[in-house]
C-alpha cells in the first residue's frame, strides 16, 4: 500500500502490470475550471450529459431518463473504484423500456481528480446503448454498477481521449438471457486502468468485454477483465487488441471463470498485441478457471509485429510499405471496435483510432 | 465404475455395489505404498542451525559448503512461503520433521553387494534396474541406463560408474561430488537457482541431504541414459535433494528421474532443487515421471511436492528439453523453467499432469528469452478427475535485446467428471517487436461418442478412458525415452482408475 491514497503495489497479483505512481499528484492537483467540449459530442440525437471535473453541468445536458445525484457504484473494496464516491448518475429503465437513441455522456477533467459514481438498473427486456467520452487532463475515476434483468440488453462504448489517468471500474450482473457488451478505446495521451467484472448469473446470458488499447511515449494501459459464468448455457467473448510504440506498455489480463453449475458455457478470448518499437512492452494473461466439464473454452494470444506475409502480399499488389503498414495496423485495431452497434459511434471511434495512428 | 464385466440392470444391487467398492479400493491402492523395514539413522527432529551443521558434518563437507548452507538457512528464516498458486496447503510445521534420515550403512559403498539387502528388495519391488546385470541381461544392444538411487536422504548406489568414467562423464551423488570435485560443484551450484530464489529453494539450499551431480565434458555424448530414483521411506522425513547437471560445449545427456514414497496418513514434504547448465551447442534432455504418494481417496496423507527446477541455456545453440509426467503428490508446485540466454538457444517443455481424488497441482513453466533467435515450445496437457484441481501456470518473457524470438504454447485441459477444476494461467510479457508469440488453449471432456465408439470395439470403460487419455497426452508421451514411455502410459491409466463412470 502506498501512503495517503492507499494504493496497491505491483506485488499485488491483480496490479502487477500497473503503475499508479502518478495518481497521488493528480489527486492533489487543483482543477483549472472550464474546458472546450464542443467537438467531444458525437451527436447521437439522444439524451446527453456533461460532467466537468466530476460535477454535472445541467446547462449543457439533456438527461432524459438519466437521473443525476446519489448512485450506488458497487465497487466494494476495489482500491480505485471505492474512491469514486456515491455521487454521479443513475439510469433505471422499467420493463420493455429504452431510450430511442444512444445516451451520450462526456466527462472532462481540467487538471485534477474527477470522481463519478454510476448505476444502471434495467428491468426485463429493457434496452439501452450508451457512449462515454473521457477527455481533458486529470484523473477520471468512475465506478459503475450494472444490473440487467431478464433478457435486458445494454451496449456500452467508451473512449479515453485525454491525458493524465483514467480508472474505469465496472461491476455487472446479468440475469437469464441478458446481454451486455462493453467496448473500450484508449486513444489518448494518458494512462489507464480498466477493471471490468461481468457475472452471468442467469442461464443463457451473453457478456462481452474488449477493446483497443493504443499507447506511445511512456503511456501505460492496463486492462483487467473477469467474465464469470455462474449459470449454465452462457456465452462470453473477450477481444482485445493492443498497440504499443516507443517506451509504452499495454497489459491485458482477461479471465474466464466457469462455476461448477455453469455447464454448456461457451467462452472465447482473443488477446493480440502489436509492438511498433523495440522499447515497447506488451503483456498478456489470458486466464481460464474452469470447474464444469461440459464447456467450450478457448483462448488465443499472440504478440509480435505485423504479419510479414500480409505485408509482402500488399507490396506485391503495389501498395507502398508505409501505407501497407498503416492499412494492416488499422485493420488490427478495427477488429476490436467492430462490435459497436451504433454506426455513428463506431465511425467516431474508428476516426479517433485513425487519428491516433496517423499522429 | 465397472471392472470390465458387464452388469445388466437386473443384477442384484449387492453385486453392483460390490463392483463399485472393488473399483474404489483399487483406485485407492497405491502400488508403491509399502514401507521397508530398515534401520535408519535420524538427525534429531526439527530445524535449526545445529541441524544444518549436523547434516554438513555427516557429509564431511568443506567449510565453504557449510557457510553456504548457513547463509541460506538464515535467509530462509526471514522468508514467507509463496501463496500465489491456486493451491490450498495447510500450514506446514517445519519443526515437526526429520531433516536427515539415512539407512544405517556407510553411505559410500565399494560394491553393490554391500548394499543393504532390504534396500535392494525395495528397489526390486519398485522395478528399478539397479543391478547392472539385469540391464545387461537384456537383448544384445539394448540401451543401458546408469542409475543413482536416493533413499530418504542419502544416495545409496550409483551404477555403471566405471563405464561412464571412461567416457569422461562424472555421475555421482552430490555429496561425493562436493568432496571429489569441489571446484566444479562450487562453480555451478546455486548459479541457476540462487539460494535466495524462493522459500522452498532456500530451505533446500540449507538442508539438502543428497542428490545427483552430472558433468558431461566437451564434445561427449553420454553413452547411456542417466537415471535417478528417489524414494522417501522413513516417516516424518522431508526429502530435499539437489541435482546439478552441467553439459559442456557440444555435449549431450539424457537424464531420467523417478520418485515414489510409502503410503502414510500424514503429509510429507519434498522440496528439491534441480539446476541444469548447457554451454555452447550442448543439449540436455530431462525427463521426470513423478509418482509420489498422492494421498488416499479422501485426501489424507500424500507428499507435498514443492520443487524448483531451472535450466540455464548459457551457450549458443544450446538446448534443454523438460518432459514431465506428473501423476503423484497430494500437492504439486513445480515450474521447470529455461533461461534462454544463449544465441539461438532452445527451450522445450512437455508436460502431462494428472490429478485425481483431492490432489492439487499448480505446474507449468517459464521461458525467459534473453538471447537472439532463441526459441521455445510449450505443450501442456492437464487431466483433472475426482475432486482435484489442476492448474497450468506459465510465463513467456522476451527481453528487449532478444531479436527474432519464437514461442509456441499449447495447453489443453481434459476434465473427467464435474467435481474437478482445470485452470490455465499463462503470462506473456514481450519487449521486442520481432518476437512471435502464440498461445492456444482448449478445455474439453471425453465425449460420450468417443467412449461409445471405443467400447463398441470391445474395450471396457476403464480401458477406453485410458486409451483416450493416452491419445490426449500423446504429444508429450512420445517425447519420453522408451524406458519411461511404457511406465508413464501405465501410470496414467492407474491414476485415473475409478474416475469415470
Amino acid at each position: 500500500m502506498n501512503g495517503v491514497l492507499d494504493l496497491p503495489s505491483t506485488h499485488d497479483e491483480a496490479w502487477r502490470w500497473s503503475d499508479l505512481s502518478g495518481l497521488p499528484a493528480l489527486a492533489g492537483a487543483r482543477p483549472g475550471g472550464r474546458a472546450p467540449t464542443g467537438e467531444l459530442w458525437i451527436g447521437c440525437g439522444g439524451p446527453r450529459l456533461l460532467f466537468i471535473d466530476g460535477a454535472y453541468r445541467p446547462e449543457e445536458s439533456d438527461p432524459g431518463p438519466v437521473t443525476v445525484g446519489p448512485a450506488e457504484a458497487g465497487a466494494g473494496d476495489h482500491p480505485l473504484g471505492r474512491l469514486a464516491g456515491h455521487q454521479g448518475w443513475r439510469l433505471q429503465l422499467a420493463r420493455d423500456r429504452g431510450p430511442a437513441a444512444t445516451i451520450e455522456i462526456v466527462h472532462v477533467a481540467t487538471g485534477g481528480p474527477a470522481h463519478v459514481a454510476a448505476e444502471i438498473v434495467m428491468d426485463e427486456d429493457a434496452q439501452a446503448s450508451l457512449v462515454e467520452t473521457f477527455a481533458g487532463e486529470g484523473w477520471h475515476n468512475v465506478a459503475r454498477k450494472i444490473t440487467l434483468g431478464r433478457a435486458a440488453r445494454l451496449g456500452i462504448a467508451r473512449r479515453v481521449l485525454g491525458g493524465g489517468f483514467a480508472s474505469l471500474t465496472d461491476t455487472a450482473s446479468l440475469a437469464a438471457g441478458a446481454s451486455l457488451d462493453i467496448a473500450t478505446l484508449a486513444a489518448g495521451s494518458g494512462d489507464s486502468r480498466l477493471d471490468t467484472r461481468l457475472t452471468l448469473e442467469g442461464g443463457g446470458a451473453y457478456g462481452e468485454a474488449g477493446g483497443a488499447l493504443l499507447a506511445r511515449g511512456a503511456q501505460r494501459h492496463d486492462a483487467n477483465a473477469v467474465l464469470r459464468h455462474a449459470a449454465a448455457g452462457g456465452t462470453s467473448r473477450q477481444l482485445w487488441r493492443s498497440v504499443a510504440d516507443d517506451r509504452a506498455t499495454c497489459a491485458v489480463a482477461a479471465r474466464v471463470e466457469v462455476a461448477r453449475d455453469a455447464q454448456k458455457t461457451d467462452a472465447e478470448q482473443s488477446l493480440k498485441g502489436l509492438l511498433l518499437a523495440r522499447t515497447a512492452t506488451i503483456n498478456a494473461k489470458p486466464e481460464l478457471e474452469i470447474f464444469a466439464d461440459d464447456v467450450k473454452c478457448a483462448h488465443g494470444a499472440t504478440v509480435g509485429e505485423l504479419d510479414r506475409n500480409a505485408l509482402f502480399y500488399l507490396a506485391s499488389r503495389g501498395v507502398p510499405p508505409v501505407e501497407a503498414k498503416a492499412l494492416l495496423t488499422r485493420a488490427f485495431v478495427a477488429d476490436a471496435l467492430a462490435r459497436i452497434g451504433d454506426e455513428a459511434v463506431r465511425a467516431a471511434f474508428l476516426a479517433d483510432a485513425e487519428a491516433w495512428l496517423g499522429a | 465404475m465397472s471392472d470390465g464385466t458387464t452388469l445388466s440392470k437386473d443384477d442384484a444391487p449387492e453385486l453392483r455395489d460390490q463392483a463399485a467398492r472393488d473399483a474404489a479400493d483399487k483406485a485407492a491402492t497405491y502400488e508403491w505404498g509399502f514401507v521397508s523395514d530398515l534401520e535408519q539413522e535420524f538427525a534429531p527432529k526439527g530445524l535449526n542451525e545445529d541441524i544444518v551443521r549436523f547434516i554438513s558434518a555427516k557429509k564431511n563437507e568443506p567449510a565453504w559448503m557449510l557457510e553456504w548452507r548457513l547463509k541460506a538457512f538464515r535467509m530462509w528464516q526471514g522468508m514467507t512461503a509463496p501463496d500465489w498458486a491456486k493451491l490450498n496447503v495447510p500450514p506446514i510445521d517445519y519443526q515437526d520433521a526429520y531433516y536427515y534420515a539415512a539407512p544405517k550403512q556407510k553411505p559410500s559403498l565399494s560394491s553393490l553387494d554391500e548394499l543393504d539387502p532390504e534396500i535392494r528388495r525395495t528397489y526390486e519391488k519398485l522395478g528399478i534396474p539397479i543391478e547392472e546385470q539385469k540391464v545387461l541381461a537384456g537383448v544384445e544392444g539394448a540401451r543401458k541406463v546408469a542409475v543413482d538411487a536416493v533413499f530418504d536422504s542419502v544416495s545409496v548406489a550409483t551404477t555403471f560408474r566405471e563405464e561412464l568414467k571412461k567416457a569422461g562423464v562424472i555421475f555421482l551423488s552430490i555429496s561425493e561430488a562436493i568432496r571429489e570435485y569441489p571446484e566444479l560443484v562450487r562453480k555451478w551450484l546455486g548459479k541457476v537457482v540462487p539460494i535466495h530464489d524462493n522459500y522452498f529453494a532456500t530451505l533446500n539450499s540449507a538442508v539438502f541431504s543428497d542428490g545427483t551431480f552430472v558433468y558431461v565434458p566437451e564434445g561427449v555424448r553420454c553413452p547411456m541414459e542417466l537415471s535417478t530414483y528417489f524414494r522417501i521411506n522413513a516417516a516424518n522425513t522431508g526429502q530435499f535433494e539437489r541435482t546439478l547437471i552441467v553439459c559442456d560445449k557440444g555435449a549431450y545427456v539424457s537424464y531420467l528421474e523417478g520418485c515414489t514414497a510409502p503410503q502414510r496418513d500424514e503429509n510429507q514434504l519434498h522440496a528439491a532443487v534441480v539446476e541444469l547448465v548447457a554451454l555452447d551447442d550442448a543439449e540436455i534432455k530431462y525427463s521426470t515421471v513423478q509418482n509420489w504418494y498422492p494421498g488416499d481417496a479422501e485426501g489424507r496423507g500424500g507428499i507435498y511436492n514443492f520443487v524448483t527446477k531451472r535450466a540455464l541455456c548459457q551457450g549458443r545453440n544450446s538446448k534443454v528439453s523438460w518432459t514431465q509426467v506428473e501423476t503423484g503428490s497430494a500437492v504439486t508446485w513445480k515450474y521447470p523453467s529455461c533461461v534462454l540466454a544463449g544465441e539461438n538457444s532452445v527451450g522445450e517443455f512437455y508436460s502431462v499432469a494428472v490429478t485425481n481424488n483431492h490432489q492439487q497441482a499448480d505446474t507449468g513453466t517459464k521461458m525467459i528469452h534473453l538471447g537472439k533467435g532463441s526459441r521455445s515450445t510449450i505443450v501442456s496437457k492437464g487431466i483433472s478427475a475426482g475432486k482435484s484441481n489442476n492448474t497450468y501456470r506459465g510465463l513467456v518473457r522476451v527481453g528487449p535485446t532478444a531479436e527474432g524470438v519464437r514461442n509456441f504454447t499449447q495447453c489443453d485441459s481434459l476434465l473427467l467428471g464435474d467435481q474437478c477444476g482445470a485452470h490455465t494461467v499463462p503470462y506473456i510479457e514481450v519487449r521486442n517487436p520481432s518476437a512471435q508469440i502464440e498461445h492456444e488453449a482448449t478445455t474439453s471432456k471425453i465425449s460420450d461418442d468417443q467412449l461409445f465408439y471405443a467400447m463398441s470395439r470391445g474395450l471396457d470403460q476403464e480401458a477406453a478412458v485410458a486409451l483416450i487419455v493416452n491419445g490426449f497426452a500423446r504429444e508429450v508421451l512420445q517425447q519420453l525415452p522408451m524406458e519411461f514411455a511404457v511406465e508413464a502410459q501405465k501410470l496414467l491409466g492407474i491414476s485415473l482408475e475409478g474416475s469415470v463412470g
